[in-house]
């Protein structure tokens, strides 16, 4: 008859579930998300444009700009964390549900809460790093001052001073000088956002949204994080004087709005 | 450590097919592993200078053959700020030949023979300077987790945005004079950087395991020291032309000379 | 009596296996994959009933919402049109029809025989073209091409969003009603269980202009959402037409109101209840000419209704709908008698009354394979007079299938399916009066291109 240590059981057991656990399970909230789930929704609805391997290169991808995302580099546009960084399990979710505005991503608001974090667990299955790494603290998004012509105008001269103008343009529709020479991380060509057409930013469209997007920088896009070059003050001006480059009130972000263009 | 569970695993595994286990097998157990532990410890611990010999040098000069191409005139005026650093137009760096053929920019670097080992990075960290919109080194070579500090000399604000393979993408912001400091943490030869909103600027920078790597100065010319006795495998990168290997072998503190020569 | 035999079992394997050989991915095209580049499968459960991404995808008046709706960003290219055919081999079978003794000669007498036709045949092509004309303005329009005509199914378009708000979109035209489960996109092809027999029943000697929810209409329809369909709410005035064009029928109109909620519940996942109705008022007779009525001249309008109320539930892989109706005619409606001759009312006359339901399951182990079980029923509790049996009109029907998609692409789909149906009216022989049994075995293709 075999004794078997307890201990020695322990330690293989534990050291199985160190390897696993994290990289086959999302946390959201109180939802834990499993990615043997995540992987039967997946098929369903992602693999025509993320493909099989979840490499972006689905059957679809040719004929979509912007190209599908390619999970198995896992870096992600829309995070909470800081650039270089991996994404949390929330940032996942809440791409999923908002989707991207202008892009082939849409919402997936009409799947369950739970079906969104099973996928959030199965995505990150797609590459190595989720279970090597941690994500980065996530940002800390101050209270928002009032906007005011003078946060208005110093907006302005730092959109000059931080060169936004050399990609946005000196009037924000995209169209800088480098706007041309743009490439995302897959070589594809990509044009800079236009404030003027008043659309939905990628990752959100509140005020909020876009001090992240500036803390964070858009990985895998040429949109860097300005993390040590502007104050939060400072960067506050600068998403008041955005605001200011549309005519916003036409697609204010009221709940109902469903199509918004 | 999880290789030290596995371990630990086999061993139980091997002494439960064999029967009862009886006390003394594990006494003996404990052992192995405290003897695996402290080996495998002890390595991870080890620098260069505990297995590395002083005084031995690789030296030599990485010339190009033939007419040097010229390069594209660099137009840096949508950036005045750029513009005025530059009276004279400069032009791309990407084959840069010296006066007397030496080809600069080039890392030369071991690329075989290393028994597999943790190397410490240096405390110092490498320098990437942004100056006159361009990157200065324009190659850089430095070790895995080693700090990297990115200064802004320029008045204009750059961003900074290596494209790396085999490391975490990153891109940042900089204003004239604002701090800013990284690491990569995986060998990579070499990371392109460039700048977005001055899509002119072309840099490199290769990340090494191991601190046996050097770049040819503008004469073609390259150093590596104390390299610890041994045959390796010596490559020669270059950011265009490709990569050239050599065989080399190196006695303790002897001084030994490689030459490397690329054509277009 | 038989259902499959073990060597047609063998003949089916061996043509799938046939078809599994030459399967490939196509390249061709159906609308609105194309559009967004999603598989079938984001928007169907198993095409053509629709998941809950796919009904919110309609609600919203055939827009995702993430700004690439507008006919203005697509390839001038793009044409928003697909079709649908479905050619197949079915058996039909009557196991008490009234056939003459000798065939050929009428007056050697009738007796009630089993009558079984089988062969190969084609369901007709739909033809749709749907999406968006601007944002925010979204239309639908199905001719169905048959063999000898071409009738439109549906034909409507809609403004979308009014004032902003997904709580509030109109439709104007002919269409489908928003019923618990959509009869148009139901699973089963074959004549026996292709249809939802609670959508279409009128009792024995019941005389109706109205012939069930389960026709498109003509009318205008509100409808309102919420952001992930958790809460839907849809309102219709129709004429009282079936969906015939032209008048034919009264001056009153016809309400047809749903209602459903759904619930995320842990484990389970989602759940949704619901209620609906449709009341109307059916005319009993019409003005004449010569004798001959007018069309549209319908009076002596009399009242019925139709409500009940269903759920869908999910477990796992497994999902099901439940559904209940009762159903009620006026008197006059009921026995056919013009509302200007109530002495023509048989004695003992009164509104007929009943319950039906249904329960059907279906198994979707992959987004490829869906099998489909349903049973309904239909029960009268009041018949119009005491002249009728009291079970006329009670019917039972079984169904059971399954659809294989051996190809779904953004491009173009295809499924194989195979489904048995029967259905079983209590006291229909027309010669004995016992039960008479009709059932349909279909094998075939759909495509959808």
């Amino acid at each position: 008859m075999h004794t078997i240590r307890l201990s020695h059981l322990a330690v293989v057991l534990v050291s199985l579930m160190s390897m696993t656990a994290s990289a086959q399970e999302s946390h959201i909230d109180k939802l834990t998300g499993n990615a043997k789930h995540g992987k039967a929704l997946y098929q369903r609805y992602c693999i025509f444009c993320h493909g099989t391997d979840g490499d972006g290169r689905g059957e679809s991808a040719p004929y979509l700009n912007p190209k599908p995302r390619d999970f198995t580099k896992a870096v992600f546009k829309c995070r909470s964390t800081p650039s270089g960084s991996l994404p949390l399990d929330s940032d996942l979710y809440d791409t999923i549900t908002r989707g991207i505005h202008a892009s082939g991503m849409p919402s997936w608001k009409p799947l369950l809460k739970q079906e969104r974090a099973d996928l959030v667990a199965y995505i990150k299955t797609f590459s190595s790093s989720f279970q090597e790494e941690k994500p980065g603290e996530p940002v800390v998004i101050p209270a928002e001052p009032p906007s005011s012509p003078e946060s208005v105008k110093r907006g302005a001269d730092l959109f000059q001073s931080m060169n936004c103008w050399a990609c946005h343009g000196k009037d924000g529709r995209g169209h800088g000088p480098s706007a041309a020479t743009l490439t995302d991380n897959q070589g594809n060509p990509i044009t800079p956002f236009d404030f003027t057409s008043g659309r939905s930013f990628k990752c959100g469209e509140t005020d909020r949204d876009m001090f992240r997007d500036l803390v964070t920088g858009l990985d895998g896009t040429p949109m860097p994080s300005f993390v040590g070059a502007m104050s939060a003050d400072q960067r506050w001006d600068v998403v008041h004087y955005i605001r200011t480059l549309s005519d916003s009130k036409k697609h204010s972000v009221a709940k109902n709005d469903a199509s918004g263009q | 450590m999880r290789c030290f569970f596995l371990i630990a695993a086999v061993l139980d595994f091997r002494g439960r097919k064999a029967g009862v286990l009886m006390s003394k097998n594990s006494y003996w157990l404990i052992i192995a592993i405290a003897g695996l532990g402290w080996v495998i410890s002890s390595r991870i611990s080890a620098g260069p200078s505990a297995l590395a010999d002083a005084g031995s040098s690789l030296k030599g000069e990485v010339k190009f053959e033939g007419t040097p191409p010229k390069g594209t005139r660099i137009d840096m005026s949508a950036d005045p700020l750029c513009a005025k650093t530059h009276p004279t137009p400069i032009t791309t760096e990407d084959v840069v030949v010296g006066a007397s053929g030496g080809l600069a920019n080039v890392v030369v670097y071991v690329s075989d023979g290393l028994t597999s080992r943790n190397f410490q990075p240096p405390q110092e960290a490498a320098v990437f300077t942004q100056k006159g919109c361009q990157y200065k080194p324009h190659v850089l070579a430095m070790q895995a987790n080693q700090k990297l500090e990115v200064v802004n000399d320029d008045e204009t604000t750059h961003n900074i945005h290596p494209s790396p393979a085999n490391n975490r993408e990153w891109n940042m912001t900089q204003p004239h004079g604002a701090p800013l400091e990284q690491t990569f943490a995986r060998e990579e030869i070499a990371i392109p950087v460039k700048c977005n909103v001055h899509p002119w600027m072309r840099g490199y920078i290769a990340v090494f395991k191991h601190p046996y790597f050097a770049v040819t100065d503008k004469d073609g010319k390259f150093e590596v020291k104390d390299l610890p006795p041994g045959t390796y495998t010596i490559s020669a990168w270059q950011e265009k032309l490709g990569t050239q290997t050599q065989k080399i072998t190196i006695g303790t503190g002897e001084s030994k000379s490689l030459d490397f020569s690329f054509k277009q | 009596m038989r259902i499959v035999s073990w060597k047609k079992t063998g003949m089916h394997l061996l043509m799938l296996g046939t078809l599994l050989a030459f399967v490939q991915t196509a390249h061709a095209i159906p609308a609105f994959a194309r559009k967004y580049g999603l598989p079938c499968s984001a928007c169907h459960e198993a095409w053509p009933m629709l998941n809950n991404f796919g009904q919110t995808f309609k609600d919203n008046g055939y827009q995702l919402g993430n700004g690439r709706d507008a006919p203005i960003y697509q390839e001038p290219s793009y044409w928003p049109i697909m079709f649908r055919a479905t050619p197949f081999w079915h058996r039909e079978n009557n196991n008490r029809q009234a056939v003459d003794v000798v065939a050929g000669n009428p007056s050697s007498g009738q007796v009630e025989s089993s009558v079984t036709s089988s062969g190969f045949d084609l369901s007709g092509v739909d033809l749709i073209t749907a999406g968006t004309i601007y944002n925010n303005i979204s239309f639908f329009v199905q001719p169905f091409i048959g063999s000898n005509s071409i009738t439109l199914s549906q034909a409507w378009a809609r403004l979308d969003n009014l004032a902003g708000s997904r709580w509030l979109n109109l439709k104007m035209g002919k269409f489908e009603l928003d019923e618990p489960i959509s009869q148009e996109r139901q699973l089963i092809l074959n004549n026996t269980g292709g249809v939802y027999y609670n959508y279409f029943f009128t009792p024995p000697g019941d005389k109706n202009f109205f012939q069930g929810i389960g026709l498109p209409q003509l009318g205008v329809e509100l409808l309102g959402h919420s952001g992930d369909d958790s809460t839907r709410y849809s309102v219709a005035v129709v004429s009282n037409s079936n969906g015939q064009t032209g008048l034919p029928s009264n001056q009153a109109y016809d309400v047809y109101a749903n209602f459903n909620q759904s619930f995320e519940t842990p484990w389970f996942g989602r759940q949704q209840v619901g209620a609906y109705g449709y009341v109307g008022e059916s005319p009993t007779f019409f003005q004449t000419s010569g004798g001959s009525p007018i069309p549209g001249t319908g009076m002596g309008n009399r009242s019925f209704y139709r409500l009940g109320a269903y759920g869908h539930w999910f477990v796992n892989k497994f999902d099901f709908y439940t559904f209940y109706l009762h159903g009620s005619d006026n008197v006059f409606l009921g026995n056919g008698v013009a509302a200007n001759q109530p002495s023509s009312l048989p004695i003992g006359a009164v509104g007929p009354v009943w319950n039906g339901g249904f329960i059907e399951g279906h198994y979707n182990p992959t987004p490829r394979l869906i099998f489909t079980g349903r049973y309904e029923l239909n029960r009268m509790s009041r018949q119009a007079n005491p002249g009728i049996r009291a079970d006329s009109g009670n019917l039972d029907s079984w169904t059971i299938g399954y659809r294989w998609y051996p190809i779904m692409s953004p491009r173009a789909g295809l499924a194989w399916t195979q489904e048995y149906s029967r259905v079983t009216n209590a006291g229909a022989a027309p010669l004995s009066g016992k039960d008479d049994t009709h059932d349909s075995y279909l094998m075939g293709f759909d495509f959808d291109f």
